[in-house]
């Protein structure tokens, strides 16, 4: 019986706890002359209902609800996988990083995430951007810190652990065009190379309070040269807010 | 005793499933090991989820976990007060808390969420996804994924899961788990955005916004949602109602479209102050208006089965009123004894009674001889 029909679900192995059913059988008497009116314990599945162990009434929901989820688990992302990225940033186009600020992304990146100053707005406490080339990638993302860039760059490597293979290189200062100051560190390890630039969006008196920001660019391996200027170039567009 | 009220106590019990007995260790069923594979499969992407950095973010969680454990107490007296009537077993609504929290949440939607997120940013562009794609997606993936714990339950429960009402409770437990566990998640990722600075700061932050909201999202949607998937699928006589079912379920899927996607509907303007407040009260006007349509099948089935006990004078017809009507009839009723104490404990003793009946399915047996004396010892109290 289906339970998502109506008034339906009464299994006579649900009954509680021992229920007394009568079998229809084509032989009305057993060999010992015994009635064919049984008790059936609880769970017993009549033979002509099993599957594998399984009783086949209850595949309707089990196999609806199965269906579906895995629909969405593994149809979505299929979906998504099927679709090309389309959104390449262009000639003119300047990334909004929030409260004002901004930075110039590389011509012919895509951007999968993160708006364009015009576009939807962006908190720079809570900034998400990902930008991506053939081999690499460049993450943007803010969030609130009271102190300096090269203590954030502390704080986020601490936060990561030990477990990335690699060699840090030395850590760099790092000056915008406006002028507002960053702590570079580069890494190289067997899946590629990396860099994490750590600033405080602000300028003079307004460091302290300013967001920080951190950009995270990592390559496949000996991939980092072939964009090494695209990437300087986008470092070197950092604009805080009010600056413009 | 009239043979009219006794037959109709009798289809009032077999028809809403009242005092079956749960289980959820079914092992021939096959909803038992969908649920398994579900809540087991969530269970490992939680350890994934929160493993790598599980050390270093552990006061983020463990607020977390602490302050939406402790938010869990008022939903949960809350829910209890509104699971009567033909009130459904602990141990159903803990295997829908536990679907709502561990399999919709991390098995269904955390994959499903990042693909279609995903698929909008690709289609329509970033800015059109930071606006739109949330809206877009949560409705479907999650209100989907959390409405399968009731599917994957009328399967393990068929005769306990019956009626709109059931579906509105269950939907309520599912999507107080999804909230809970969902709330914790948000912590975590709000400690990370932040490279672990200020974790207990973040967590206090993360607890005020998401606790106030919690209020009328995900319990609020699938209480709503799954009403309307039981008047679709129409398990008791008289209640498929497929128009006002489909209405249901998308009236709870724009909801959460419109929870989502504050931003975008404001245009970033002074609106997103009032939508907040504007979006919740028509939510709870239609929760409200759902709950009483719902709840009409299940205060007939409570006339019903404790009609016989009204013929024989253990409950009077005020006192019936009260146990099968809503708050007005409660209140109505406690005005007329002049006592709230006695009122209430009447009504809880009625319930009792009621519940003693159904589980001995209609017959006399010691516990309902005593629940009957009980009822009539409360009636002599002053």
């Amino acid at each position: 019986m289906c339970p998502f029909k109506r008034g339906a679900g009464v299994r006579p192995d649900e009954r509680d706890p021992i229920t007394v059913h009568k079998v229809d059988s084509p032989f009305p008497r057993t060999a010992k002359g015994v009635s064919s009116t049984v008790s059936s314990p609880q769970g017993w599945v009549p033979v002509e209902h099993r599957f594998l162990g399984l009783d086949r009434r209850t595949f309707p929901p089990a196999l609806i609800a199965l269906a579906v989820a895995l629909l969405l688990l593994y149809g979505l992302p299929a979906l998504n996988s099927a679709i090309q990225w389309n959104n390449e940033i262009r000639a003119g186009d300047v990334l909004d990083l929030g409260d004002g600020a901004t930075a110039v992304p590389p011509v012919g990146w895509q951007l999968e995430s993160g708006t364009l100053v015009g576009g939807a707005g962006a908190s720079p406490t809570s900034l998400q951007v990902v930008l991506a080339s053939s081999g690499a990638t460049v993450q943007l993302r803010g969030s609130s810190f009271d102190g300096t860039a090269d203590a954030y760059l502390d704080q986020v490597r601490r936060s990561e652990g030990d477990s990335a293979p690699g060699v840090d290189g030395e850590r760099r200062t790092l000056t915008t065009s406006a002028g507002v100051v960053g702590v570079a560190q580069s890494t190289t390890g067997p899946s590629g190379d990396g860099l994490d630039v750590a600033f405080k969006v602000g300028v003079g008196s307004a460091v302290e309070a300013a967001p920080a920001l951190l950009v995270r660019v990592r390559t496949t391996p000996g991939q980092f040269e072939q964009h090494q200027d695209e990437v300087a170039a986008l470092l070197r567009s950092i604009t805080p807010g009010g600056v413009r | 005793m009239s043979d009219l009220a006794k037959r109709a106590q009798l289809a009032a019990i077999e028809q809403s499933g009242w005092g079956q007995p749960f289980r959820l260790l079914q092992p021939h069923n096959a909803s038992f090991w969908v649920y398994a594979v579900g809540v087991g499969a969530g269970a490992v992407s939680i350890v994934r989820y929160f493993g790598s950095g599980g050390a270093f973010y552990a006061p983020a969680i463990v607020g977390g976990v602490l302050l939406f454990g402790l938010y869990l107490v008022p939903w949960l007296l809350l829910l209890r007060h509104h699971n009567r009537f033909t009130s459904q077993p602990a141990g159903l609504l803990a295997t829908a808390f536990f679907w709502g929290g561990i399999a919709a949440t991390f098995w269904i939607a955390l994959p499903a969420n990042g693909a279609l997120l995903e698929i909008w940013a690709k289609v329509g562009g970033t800015s059109f996804a930071a606006n739109w794609a949330a809206g877009l997606t949560a409705p479907i993936n999650e209100e989907w994924g959390k409405a399968l714990g009731l599917v994957l339950l009328i399967g393990l429960a068929p005769r306990l899961v019956r009626s709109a009402y059931d579906g509105f409770i269950i939907g309520a437990f599912i999507g107080l788990g999804f909230t809970v566990f969902e709330d914790v998640l948000y912590v975590y990722n709000g400690a990370a955005q932040g490279f672990g600075v200020d974790q207990l700061g973040t967590t206090v932050q993360m607890f005020v916004v998401r606790g106030a909201s919690g209020i009328v999202s995900h319990a609020l949607f699938s209480a709503i949602f799954c009403a309307g998937l039981m008047w679709v699928l129409g398990r008791t006589p008289g209640e498929r109602n497929v128009v006002g079912g489909v209405l249901a379920m998308l009236t709870a899927m724009a909801f959460h479209f419109a929870w989502d996607d504050m931003g975008g509907l404001s245009g970033g303007g002074p609106l997103i102050t009032v939508l907040p407040f504007a979006i919740g009260v028509v939510e709870l006007v239609v929760l409200f208006f759902v709950l009483r349509q719902a709840a009409s099948r299940e205060r007939a089935w409570t006339r019903d089965l404790l009609g016989p006990e009204v013929e024989t004078g253990v409950i009077d017809p005020p006192l019936l009123d009260a146990a099968s009507g809503l708050r007005k009839q409660r209140k109505a009723y406690r005005k007329s004894l002049h006592s709230r104490r006695k009122a209430r404990r009447l009504l809880e003793g009625t319930g009792d009674l009621a519940h003693e009946i159904a589980k001995a399915g209609g017959a006399d047996t010691p516990r309902v001889a005593h629940a009957r004396s009980e009822l009539l010892r409360l009636r002599d109290l002053p």
